[in-house]
């Protein structure tokens, strides 16, 4: 670890530098150029990976607005994203319907089962909650593990990807740029969320749910609307995952799958957009980058990820407002 | 086979099952009551137990051979090691985070089950051991319905464990500083017992436990794995919550409803073993929905 | 944004990058290009340049003994074939890429050998997770010699550009009938472990069974790791099959033959090629073993022209060569071959070429093609468990 002082100072200067807004909406720029520029000189191997990290900022900042937002333990949120896929994928593949007509499908079942599932669940206490969100999930699972009409076992494949502007989304660059204007999107809601009268409400909630009952937020109502919109934003994700990998299974949407999305939000710092970028891009960089250690990368993810938690508990980069 | 044979197959079935289930919630749950953690890691504390127990028995059998006695020698062994092990991840992961916030010691535990897994299995190379006894399949035949005697001894064995527990807690100077943790750990503090060495002791208890019944599962089955605490894992947590989680008794209950709930499932015309784990979750949900502290768990009013 | 977060954003952004784009590969040196043949490669002694092949199999994880005995067999196959003067004189590399068995790290890698210009592909062998990486091979040109996966689910992924040298689940499934009749069963049961492979034999043999006028008295899900077995094993001895197929792997499945026995099931037992391993036998300890049929690809050991390749496996790993071993040495042998009959790596030729294979002579059996890229001869053989271990039928 780098010696915490001379950071701490380099720091310092730095802010001062980025303290004005100029500058700071320059390195915006330059962060999104730097982006978009990128296929221009990276393999797609990088591309890949950078593509998969895209779609997980998306997925952790839907289960963000659940956990972070709302401070909502859920264990199942692989749930939702195999909604999104199976309903894209069925519509897609078995009614012929064109991908951009399956999302609205997509985010409705996703809603709805945010719905059914939070709706007489939520005033469960948070560790019971927990046990419920990883039953569905497990549930959702092997429902679609066991229907045919979600393919069985092996899952569907052959699914088509769709045409946006007359360009057909097949090489890697296109979902790159897909991901990436998905993240922005999905920073954009999570921001003016988190800005709005709603994400107030969660965070009194989070904070001291007496007060807030006392202030008249009725609890149960404000944490299903996170729920819910924790839900679509996987089932989203959802339906963009089914048409870039083009073969969906259970497999993918096993309790583990959850489990990492979770620590990716906490890892980066609950609550906080950038820290939950940072923990997605963790999540996708670290298996990656450590193919060469073989065996052993997921040993060592996990002794790095115990020294985080025990000198950061907070996430690497935390809410402040915590 | 009868239709009542099947229902009495089924229920022993079941009554073996979810005795591997709630020894391995008793660790769950016991954790959770004095330090609020889901340790998520103590799936692979099974499985480390059965690999210690494993190796003891390799070291052992060629003395006193692979029967009861190297079995039970090798169990012993393995919960006092793992039990020591158990004590060792708290205070290196876990204690520094007990005023953390209550995700951050979750996900330690995660990555203290990546650890453990992962570790296992690159020692292991994947493969599976067979872990050889000289047990025989003889047992008790009541027309269609078979019980064998190494089944019997493991239940025996598994009630004993459970009452054992239940006289250390109930009965014992340590077991009462437990609950009162529990209840309230400042006071404690205040009332001068060593809150950071009943923790510990709960540690060690509960992996012990878990390393007991991973003995067990090895001796059982007769083979052991990388992969095996993952799926006893959820079904422990599973067990440890219908049963209300923070409860001892409930552990135990739970793990019996869910090892019964299973069996019976598999054996429903409508449900059968494709969807067992649906009904046996199903069910899970709507008594929490009706009852949302679990079956045993204290009725309080919570905040989150 | 805070400016404190904003820096921290933007270093890791950077390190992120830098990382990604210069640790991107394994090697430490940049791989030479591959197929750019004359001057730009690196000339290994002897050679006149590389063709790269990439290898993906599960080389972590549980299936991960498999994957590596494949992977040995191939190296092997790379050594002999550059000990011979290489493919068209040039020297014959490979690149592994770990698909840990799982459909999205099966992606990664796929994408990463994609990105290395390998000129084929040979490998797969979890049906689940090589199934999503026909299409990007397929979208990138690239043959795939699809060495042990054998789902019937591939055959209808296929774009035409995956060739599967294993005989594939309906060729399994008629086996395992083939069995059934020879013992004169009438009812059977299919156990199955949920996942790709083993629900897709488990289907087959069932449909097969079904279209013959015979019954089938239940298919029972099992999930890997469960361990306990006994409400499937007792809900199966209540129906009383003659045969019970288990068409999943063979570490849950010793464990399941084991408890079968123990809870009273008297009747015959199968299983499927994926559980085609010693270790079955072990783990289901020697009693409850004894007399377990398996339907599988031959393994090395009743091949006489196997023999050499047994024992230079052996004495390169000091060990015996598992039974997939031969599969993948053929994948990359059938690779070179194709490549010598194309005369190059231009790979239409090449998917050409491997289309045209006839009648080519590999360990695991004669390799021709049908129209849907499977084999035109089965290569199936049953095996039954004999004081421990696997003894050929027929």
């Amino acid at each position: 670890m780098k010696n915490l002082i001379a950071q701490t100072r380099l720091m310092d200067g730095i802010y001062k530098a980025l303290d004005n807004k100029l500058i700071r909406y320059g390195v915006y720029l330059l962060l999104v150029t730097l982006v978009i520029l990128t296929p221009l000189f990276a393999n797609n191997y990088v591309l890949e990976i950078l593509t998969n990290t895209w779609f997980y900022v998306v997925l952790c900042l839907g289960l963000n607005i659940v956990v972070g937002y709302a401070g909502l333990l859920d264990l199942g949120y692989a749930a939702f994203f195999a909604i999104g896929a199976y309903t894209t994928g069925i519509l897609s593949s078995v009614f012929g319907m064109n991908f951009w007509l399956t999302i609205p499908f997509s985010i409705v079942l996703s809603g709805i089962s945010g719905v059914v599932i939070g709706g007489p669940t939520l005033r469960l206490r948070s560790d019971y909650l927990a046990i419920v969100t990883l039953g569905f999930g497990e549930i959702t699972r092997l429902v679609v593990r066991n229907l045919s009409i979600t393919g069985g076992a092996s899952g569907l494949i052959g699914i088509n990807r769709p045409t946006v502007f007359g360009v057909y989304l097949s090489k890697i660059n296109h979902f790159y740029y897909m991901f990436f204007i998905l993240v922005l999107i999905a920073i954009f809601v999570s921001y003016r969320l988190y800005h709005s009268r709603l994400g107030r409400a969660w965070q009194y909630i989070r904070e001291d749910e007496d007060a807030a009952e006392a202030m008249g937020i009725d609890r149960v109502k404000f944490k299903l609307y996170a729920f819910v919109i924790g839900a679509i934003f996987g089932g989203v994700a959802g339906s963009f995952f089914a048409i870039k990998m083009t073969a969906i299974s259970p497999e993918t949407f096993i309790f583990t799958q959850s489990a990492m999305i979770l620590l990716a939000v906490v890892l980066g710092g609950m609550g906080k957009i950038p820290g939950v970028v940072l923990g997605a891009g963790i999540l996708v960089l670290f298996p990656e980058i450590f193919r060469a250690v073989g065996q052993s990368r997921m040993l060592l993810f996990g002794i790095v990820l115990i020294v985080i938690m025990i000198f950061r508990p907070q996430g690497i980069w935390p809410d402040r407002r915590n | 086979m009868s239709l009542q044979e099947i229902i009495l197959q089924q229920l022993i079935n079941g009554i073996l099952i979810g005795s591997f289930y709630s020894l391995v919630a008793l660790g769950y749950t016991m954790v959770y009551g004095i330090i609020k953690l889901l340790n998520f890691a103590h799936g692979d504390i099974y499985m480390v137990g059965a690999f210690v127990g494993f190796v003891v028995l390799g070291l052992v059998s060629g003395i006193l051979g692979a029967g009861w006695a190297g079995i039970i020698i090798s169990m012993l062994a393995s919960m006092l090691i793992v039990g020591l092990l158990g004590v060792g991840i708290q205070r290196v992961a876990y204690r520094p985070l007990l005023k953390a916030p209550r995700l951050s010691i979750l996900i330690t535990a995660v990555g203290v089950s990546l650890v453990l897994y992962n570790f296992v299995m690159v020692l292991t190379n994947g493969e599976f051991m067979a872990f050889n006894t000289d047990l025989s399949f003889a047992g008790i035949d009541l027309g269609s319905v078979r019980v064998t005697y190494t089944q019997m001894i493991l239940v025996i064995a598994t009630a004993s464990l459970m009452l054992g527990l239940h006289w250390f807690i109930n009965k014992t100077m340590y077991g009462r500083a437990m609950r009162a943790i529990a209840i309230d750990q400042d006071a404690c503090r205040l009332m001068g017992i060593n809150v950071n060495k009943t923790i510990a002791l709960t540690f060690f208890v509960g992996s012990a436990l878990a390393a007991a019944a991973g003995v067990m599962a090895g001796v059982y089955y007769g083979s052991i794995n990388f992969f095996m605490g993952f799926v006893i894992g959820l079904k422990a947590f599973t067990a440890a919550v219908i049963g209300g989680i923070g409860s001892i008794p409930g552990a135990m209950v739970g793990g019996l409803i869910l090892g019964l709930l299973e069996a019976i499932g598999t054996q429903l015309p409508m449900v059968g073993s494709e969807w067992k784990d649906v009904f046996a979750f199903v069910i899970l949900i709507l008594l929490l929905v009706f009852k949302p502290t679990g079956i045993l768990g204290k009725s309080e009013i919570e905040r989150m | 944004m805070k400016k404190k977060t904003l820096f921290l954003f933007l270093l890791i952004g950077l390190m992120a990058f830098l990382v990604v784009g210069c640790g991107g590969t394994e090697a430490p040196a940049p791989a030479p290009p591959a197929g750019s043949g004359d001057g730009d490669a690196p000339k290994a002694p002897g050679f006149d340049g590389e063709i790269k092949l990439g290898f993906m199999v599960p080389v972590t994880g549980s299936e991960a003994p498999y994957g590596k005995d494949m992977e040995n067999a191939a190296k092997l196959a790379l050594e002999e074939i550059n000990n011979n003067g290489g493919v068209l004189g040039k020297k014959l590399v490979m690149s592994t890429a770990d698909d840990a068995c799982d459909p999205q790290v099966a992606s990664a890698a796929a994408t990463k050998l994609i990105s290395e210009n390998v000129v084929a592909v040979v490998g797969g062998y979890c049906s689940g997770a090589t199934l999503p990486t026909l299409k990007l091979y397929s979208d990138a040109d690239i043959p795939f010699v699809i060495a042990a996966a054998n789902s019937t689910q591939l055959i209808d992924a296929n774009d035409g550009k995956a060739f599967m040298i294993n005989g594939t689940g309906l060729h399994q499934g008629q086996k395992a009938v083939e069995l059934f009749n020879k013992l004169d069963a009438k009812k059977i049961a299919l156990v199955h472990q949920g996942d790709g492979y083993s629900e897709d034999l488990a289907k087959i043999t069932g449909q097969l069974w079904k279209d013959a006028g015979n019954e089938v008295v239940g298919t029972e899900v099992v999930t890997k790791g469960e361990q306990n077995y006994s409400s499937v094993v007792t809900r199966i001895k209540s129906k009383n099959p003659d045969f019970v197929y288990w068409t999943a792997y063979y570490a849950d499945g010793g464990l399941f033959i084991k408890q079968l026995r123990q809870g009273g099931y008297t009747g015959e037992i199968v299983v499927g090629d994926g559980s085609n391993d010693p270790k079955l036998l072990e783990l289901a300890g020697k009693a409850a073993s004894e007399g377990v049929f398996v339907t599988t690809n031959p393994l090395v050991e009743y091949m006489p022209v196997a023999k050499e390749f047994m024992d230079n496996y052996k004495a390169k790993y000091k060990q015996d060569p598992g039974p997939y071993s031969a599969l993948a040495y053929d994948g990359i042998y059938l690779v070179a071959d194709a490549i010598e009959r194309a005369g190059g790596i231009d790979s239409k030729a090449l998917i050409k070429a491997l289309d045209d294979t006839a009648d080519y002579k590999g360990l695991s059996g004669i390799i021709s093609f049908n129209e849907d890229k499977t084999l035109v001869q089965s290569n199936f053989v049953l095996l039954k468990a004999e004081g421990g271990k696997w003894v050929l039928l027929d």
